[in-house]
């Protein structure tokens, strides 16, 4: 039998077959040229263009914007005589004096590193909550801990606006009690409470994941070795939770020193930061001087991320928890203190945290059905229809701007998908430079996307000559193309890690049972890391769809405004037609979300 | 009987042929020049401890490795370059790798994309005969996830063959099984390869399992095959110390040969002759038989190196014997197997009876196997 399978498969190997291999084993080579030349159209060659200005005055090729920018005490406050010539000691001096400048960038890193302490504060109860306890609603709530991350931070803003500002949701409730009313809107307080609305989840996120995976087992046998219970969490629990706060901490400061609509919504241009200023440079046509200061905060956000991945390349801990930790009911089983007092600091915890992120969206959809005399109203939804119905040329109305949201996220998820599925498994191969090829493809996470914006702008919109050939993208194609690359590692990181942890011999035994390398892909990674396509899928969608700060400036006088930027363009004048387009960006976004489970099949929680 | 099995048959090209193969990974060679060759339809095991190399050649033999030097050749033509997908082989891993989005049906049916079935068969008559022939009768349509260990490996052995693979490559599958299950699971494999007839490479690191389910066995160490030779020679007569040590109980002495006898006929089995060395052994002289093999060479004077297995050693007889004082014992049910004291060395013995304080174990000279003689 044996002798006449070999004759019929050797016979059947063909020219054409040998070929057909040939072909499709160059068809990852392919995908991954057309995925660099995406890359290097919509991302390295505009921002190059953009930030070569920092250093290119009239042709030649200097460093002179660096060095004023550098001196400058209202980017870098006392800082900037150090980088003038004055001794240390003097502008250590002037540090500590109680009258100290920060400057935009010192400022920036001093409301980063405030977010991020309040960002930990706030999501290490959480993670404990969530790791050690096992109630209703646990896993809903561990899911729930991703919507704050892909919320549309415009809309967040205006949620903000809603709770804090001088008519917000919070003076009302301290008017019925009879106290003073507090002023929060543009201070740096509501700043780093947004910021922890976002960012705290996320620590929470991961360090659940790495409390979670902690083996009981090493617990007991530090308990049995004669470790008590408090002594055996810091010699065992918290060592294996400790990177994981690190990881979150990390990303939120990466995060927080470019924040952008957060802090144009809520702190105006008085607490200004970095990117905020690069927008106003940019407004006023001042590139030069908006490149060197997006190449200071690029500089600034990778060094955090460059320590932060050597400090992960030492440390990392790759223990699979066996055996999980058992969780303790919510109830306390008995009333001695070390049952009760744990509790008690959660239920305190839930209050804080009920106000921080109920109470902004909550705010938001009150407030978009409150009238100015404090009733119940339709107004604002009326101001939004009569809007479309009326609305001149030059203003903005809701329904162009649900449509391109719809139209753009729908696109960019498209063109995100294979992009960050390709750069998925070119950066899970084994092969020299893959951390070089990881990195690059991962740094649209740490550019300004004011930057991507203005490179997309005068790049495609205005018109590239390539050749001979002169290129030129509509404001909508640009706005697709930035939100694709902005949207893509997303994608990446929800798949790679599926890919990474597919058992070799799984596409081993596929192949021996005759199927071709493609055809292992086909039948058996891309189902396998399906979850993750799909989690990736909808979360190029949400960063579609909340993208605020390249559309703003590729939007610019086009009608290609989406619902943030109408958002953002309300709430200049009336808050209340800002909070009725939040509610329905927010009801958009949540039906989209449906949808794509919907499409997808199930999904498993990122 | 043994030699008969181990002379090379002249008249087909090998099932596989290893010809000088060397695998490298940067500096180290995992498989190192090795040349070997498994006959049609033979069940021939690589068997050696971790690292020796024995995974990689069965990889080579796949196709998911290419050699760094030498050839790989099925029934005399080069595979060089020849995917594993065209290579008409069956993997089996230690882990099954059942594809878990697939049920149990579509499993051991995924290799019939790519093949028709063969004998004319249709692809349900297919997958039902495979698993009907590995006891599964009614498992189509279940979830791997809900096999047991067991189950699952017999599915992923149903997988392989279910193309008709002309031969069928085992990588350790049964490890991760405990040691009742593994010990049925090896006569099931076995029957199903006599009754199909498979060229069969098996990788285990388990020398009992090798020496029962085997034709052949090729011990590996470093990359390198140290014998191959069906289970019995292995077993009787290993060819190096490493071998005579991996395989199964053994004690070895090393020492001087101070006297060689006059030729006796041995046994009346073999040809040839067997003359009776007298070695010193840390100053005992025990006495072995060395056959034609190293008979001639063998001088007062040579250093000996020799064998013998612990059911050979015999209490309070045989013509060779030592005194020594019991260290432990370990109760395994029909036998029990004790470790000795003899002059700082440890002798293993099997007994039925316990044993303690000083015995007197003893051998004659053909239980004893010579594994080299030099003349240093």
């Amino acid at each position: 039998m044996s002798d006449a399978n070999r004759d019929a498969a050797g016979g059947g190997r063909t020219l054409r077959d040998r070929l057909n291999g040939r072909l499709r084993g160059r068809l990852l080579t392919a995908l991954a040229a057309v995925t660099s030349v995406l890359l290097v159209g919509a991302f390295y060659y505009p921002v190059g263009t953009v930030l070569i200005e920092a250093v290119l005055v009239d042709g030649a090729p200097t460093l002179a914007v660096f060095g004023e920018l550098l001196r400058d005490p209202f980017y870098f406050g006392e800082l900037a005589r150090l980088f003038a010539g004055e001794s240390p000691v003097a502008v250590a001096r002037g540090l500590l004096s109680p009258d100290r400048r920060l400057g935009i960038v010192g400022f920036t890193a001093y409301q980063a590193a405030l977010s991020t302490v309040a960002s930990v504060a706030l999501g290490l109860p959480a993670a404990y909550l969530l790791a050690r306890f096992e109630f209703p609603g646990r896993r809903t709530l561990r899911s729930l801990t991703i919507v704050p991350f892909v919320l549309p931070s415009i809309m967040v803003a205006v949620g903000f606006v809603a709770t804090f500002g001088t008519n917000g949701t919070l003076n009302r409730v301290l008017g019925a009690a009879g106290l003073p009313p507090v002023d929060l809107m543009f201070t740096l307080e509501a700043i780093v409470i947004a910021h922890a609305f976002y960012n705290a989840p996320l620590v929470a996120r991961v360090t659940t994941a790495a409390w979670e995976s902690v083996d009981a087992s090493a617990v007991e046998t530090a308990r049995s070795l004669g470790a008590g219970p408090v002594r055996a969490f810091f010699d065992v629990v918290a060592p294996q939770v400790y990177p994981a706060v690190l990881t979150g901490a990390a990303l939120t400061f990466v995060f927080t020193f470019g924040t952008f609509p957060i802090v144009l919504a809520l702190g105006g241009f008085e607490l200004a930061t970095v990117e905020v200023f690069v927008y106003r440079l940019v407004r006023d046509l001042n590139y030069a001087e908006a490149a060197a200061l997006a190449i200071v905060e690029l500089a600034i956000s990778l060094g955090v991320l460059l320590a932060y991945l050597r400090y992960e390349a030492r440390n990392s801990v790759s223990s699979r928890g066996v055996r999980p930790l058992p969780r303790k009911p919510l109830v306390p089983t008995a009333p001695t203190a070390r049952e009760v007092l744990p509790r008690l600091g959660l239920a305190a915890y839930a209050v804080v945290a009920g106000l921080v992120f109920v109470a902004p969206i909550a705010s938001m959809v009150l407030a978009s059905v409150t009238g100015g005399d404090g009733a119940l109203t339709l107004e604002h939804y009326r101001f939004l229809l009569d809007r479309q119905r009326t609305g001149a040329a030059f203003q903005v109305r809701p329904w162009p701007a649900i449509r391109n949201s719809l139209a753009f996220a729908s696109a960019a998820t498209l063109l995100a998908l294979p992009m960050g599925v390709v750069v998925a498994v070119l950066t899970t191969r084994r092969y020299r430079g893959r951390k070089l090829v990881d990195t690059a493809a991962m740094a649209p996470l740490a550019v300004s996307g004011i930057i991507v914006g203005l490179g997309l702008l005068r790049g495609l919109v205005f018109g590239v000559e390539v050749a001979g050939w002169r290129f030129a993208a509509t404001g909508a194609v640009a706005i697709v193309v930035a939100h694709a690359v902005a949207g893509y590692p997303f994608v990446v990181r929800t798949v790679a890690p599926g890919l990474e942890g597919l058992d070799r011999s799984l596409i081993e035994s596929a192949r021996a049972l005759g199927a071709s390398r493609a055809r292992v892909i086909r039948d058996v990674e891309l189902p396998l890391v399906w979850p993750g396509v799909v989690a990736g899928a909808a979360f190029a969608f949400a960063i579609s769809i909340g993208e605020f700060t390249a559309t703003v400036v590729l939007a610019t006088g086009a009608d290609a405004y989406t619902m943030p930027v109408a958002i953002e363009r309300f709430i200049g004048r009336r808050l209340g037609p800002a909070t009725a387009m939040g509610v329905v960006l927010l009801v958009v976004t949540g039906l989209s979300f449906v949808v794509i489970e919907r499409l997808g099949g199930e999904t498993r929680g990122l | 009987m043994d030699s008969e099995r181990d002379a090379e048959p002249s008249r087909a090209a090998p099932a596989v042929e290893l010809d000088g193969v060397t695998k490298r990974y940067g500096d180290t060679a995992a498989v190192d020049d090795v040349s070997l060759r498994v006959r049609e339809g033979e069940f021939f095991t690589l068997v050696g401890p971790s690292g020796c190399g024995k995974t990689t050649t069965l990889r080579l033999i796949a196709g998911f490795e290419e050699p760094t030097a030498g050839t790989v050749r099925f029934a005399g033509d080069s595979v060089a370059g020849v995917p594993p997908e065209d290579r008409d082989v069956g993997v089996v891993f230690q882990n099954y790798a059942l594809f878990p989005h697939m049920t149990v049906g579509e499993n051991v049916g995924y290799g019939l994309n790519f093949a028709d079935p063969p004998d004319g068969v249709s692809r349900e008559e297919r997958v039902a005969e495979l698993l009907e022939l590995v006891d599964l009768p009614d498992a189509a349509d279940r979830d791997p996830e809900s096999l047991s260990g067991g189950q699952r490996q017999r599915v992923a052995m149903a997988r392989a063959l279910a193309p008709g693979p002309d031969l069928l490559l085992l990588d350790e599958p049964m490890s991760a099984l405990d040691a009742q299950l593994r010990e049925r699971l090896r006569v099931q494999v076995r029957t199903i390869q006599s009754e199909l007839g498979i060229t069969t490479v098996y990788v285990t690191h388990d020398q009992e399992e090798a020496l029962a389910i085997s034709d052949r066995v090729a011990v590996m160490r470093d990359g390198t095959p140290e014998q191959v030779a069906p289970p019995r020679t292995v077993y009787r007569e290993p060819s190096s110390r490493f071998v005579a040590a991996f395989v199964g109980d053994n004690n070895v002495f090393a020492g001087r040969v101070v006297d060689v006898d006059e030729p006796v006929a041995r046994d009346g089995e073999r040809e040839g002759t067997t003359r009776i060395a007298a070695v010193d052994v840390d100053g005992e002289t025990l006495r072995v038989a060395i056959d034609d093999a190293t008979a001639y060479g063998v001088t007062p004077g040579d250093r000996l190196t020799f064998c013998v297995r612990p059911e050979y050693l015999r209490i309070g007889d045989g013509a060779s014997r030592l005194r020594a004082t019991v260290a432990s014992a370990e109760f395994l049910g029909e036998t029990t197997r004790v470790t000795l004291d003899w002059g700082g060395r440890d002798l293993v013995v099997r007994t039925r009876d316990p044993l303690s304080g000083e015995v007197v174990v003893g051998f004659d000279p053909a239980d004893a196997h010579v594994i080299a003689a030099d003349d240093g």
